[in-house]
């Protein structure tokens, strides 16, 4: 997939930034943290990971999703998500 | 005007969940445990161990399992073992084998989703992240008389038994069991009991010597140079070593007993300092018991505690506790809970030993819970919880 469709969906964008904030969640709580649904998470996640973006561990029944770190594009995406988060927190304060 | 400061130096060094560099009289009973242990460091895998430490309260036995934890774990790394201890206290998770597992499986990952699986079904999760991680773990389950109590015999047996089912896998889960009396065990069914009564330590009550000793170190490392006099320290481990040889009552007197030498703004802790902090603290009441409940049991007790103060009554039912507590709630503006929450308030409060609950029998029509307060002045109680709710929840 081209980097303007896996980033053009706000859903994954936020995915990936809860992620990026977190370390590791289950569906369910990124679920509840983006405010998206179930389905939808699901669906936004097996793009990322199909894409190399994100990884899952399975305990049981439990997924637990997170970057996946050995992909050279996760690490990037991860680095841009912390970036953004300190310049705009730096941002905000200089206001 | 001179300004005053403050008699402590560090007071965080009393706290009930500070872990001491040193632990007076108490050095026998850690090189026992780092015999019983020790397999994990030599031959890591090979052998789980489980351990027993009994003794009454404030005879040091949290502290002791946690000063080996810390002192193991670092050995441990020194060999690059990934050895790790996790405490536990089971009364603090309701005697429930479910969350003690949640709690001990959330130290290693911290957002586990808190349900939607089994008991056994965590424990499974916590083999396999100790097996992915290549972790051994020393869990101490503190206070196992509450798990005992709520689940009997079966979390003991599950917990010992993992290996059954894995044969040939390394051994990581190694247990110390905490509880004041070994006769809890007696509950038990006769297969878990055998597997814990191998290595069992037994602390005896702290003589008052040896109290003072304790009470000299932590002395030194939370206040300041003189502030606290040698005969005060013996005042207080004289009325310590009347509750039964506590060490934790008298530390928790000895920091009272600094906060009205501050509150007066002296210099140094008087001996009337003491006896002023010795009539503010129950022996069967602690601050420490008090504000590690939740907040609607704070507003039940709270309720309880000014009924109790308004009638000559032994007893009252659940409805008239009910009454009070919402009484409380409108007070502290906080949705009162329903009537089986509160129920269950009441019932874990009662296992706490802070109120006394019993069945109603005859002469009584229907079927009540009746609550009574022997132990504490009602008054000392509401003083108590409303000091606490002040700083806390309001």
């Amino acid at each position: 997939m081209a980097i303007e469709d896996v980033l053009s969906s706000k859903g994954r964008v936020k995915i990936l930034r809860i992620l990026s904030e977190i370390g590791e969640l289950n569906i369910s709580e990124i679920a509840r943290r983006a405010g998206l649904n179930y389905a939808t998470t699901n669906r936004h996640l097996e793009v990322l990971e199909k894409e190399g973006l994100v990884r899952h561990k399975r305990f049981g029944r439990i997924r637990i999703f997170r970057f996946n770190e050995g992909n050279r594009r996760a690490e990037l995406v991860g680095r841009l998500m912390e970036l953004w988060e300190q310049t705009d927190k730096s941002e905000k304060s200089v206001r | 005007m001179r300004q005053y400061s403050s008699v402590f130096k560090d007071e965080s060094k009393l706290d009930i969940n500070y872990v001491p560099p040193h632990l007076p009289h108490r050095s026998f009973q850690l090189d026992l445990l780092n015999q019983f242990f020790r397999s994990l460091i030599e031959s890591p895998g090979k052998m789980a161990q489980r351990a027993l430490i009994s003794g009454r309260i404030g005879t040091g036995k949290t502290v002791l399992s946690q000063h080996f934890g810390l002192q193991i774990t670092r050995d441990a790394q020194e060999k690059g073992i990934n050895l790790q201890y996790v405490h536990v206290n089971c009364r603090e998770c309701k005697g429930s084998l479910f969350l003690i597992l949640q709690r001990t499986v959330s130290k290693f990952h911290p957002h586990f989703p808190k349900r939607g699986y089994s008991a056994e079904e965590i424990l499974q999760v916590l083999v396999q992240i100790l097996d992915d991680q290549n972790i051994y773990l020393i869990l101490t389950l503190d206070e196992l008389d509450a798990l005992i109590r709520n689940e009997g015999s079966e979390p003991l047996y599950n917990l010992t038994r993992i290996q059954e089912e894995r044969p040939n896998a390394p051994r990581r889960l190694s247990l110390i069991c905490v509880l004041r009396e070994i006769e809890h065990l007696d509950s038990l069914d006769p297969s878990s009991r055998s597997t814990l009564q191998h290595n069992i330590i037994h602390l005896a009550e702290y003589s008052r010597s040896q109290l003072l000793d304790i009470l000299s170190d932590r002395g030194n490392l939370a206040f300041r140079v003189d502030a606290v006099s040698k005969d005060v320290l013996d005042l207080i481990a004289g009325l310590a070593s009347s509750e039964g040889g506590d060490a934790r009552y008298g530390i928790e007197l000895l920091w009272r007993a600094g906060k009205y030498a501050d509150v007066s703004r002296l210099v140094e802790v008087s001996a009337e300092c003491v006896r002023m902090a010795a009539s503010s603290v129950y022996p069967t009441v602690r601050k420490e018991v008090v504000s590690s409940l939740g907040l609607h049991e704070k507003l039940f007790l709270l309720g309880v505690a000014r009924r109790f103060k308004q009638t000559d009554a032994v007893q009252m039912s659940m409805g008239e506790a009910e009454e009070s507590y919402a009484v409380v709630c409108e007070e502290y503006g906080k949705r009162k809970l329903g009537h089986t929450q509160v129920w269950k308030c009441a019932r874990d409060l009662s296992a706490l030993g802070v109120i006394e609950s019993c069945l109603s029998g005859v002469g009584q029509r229907g079927k009540t819970t009746l609550i009574s307060l022997s132990r504490v002045p009602a008054v000392d109680l509401e003083r108590e919880l409303v000091k606490i709710l002040s700083v806390g929840d309001k």
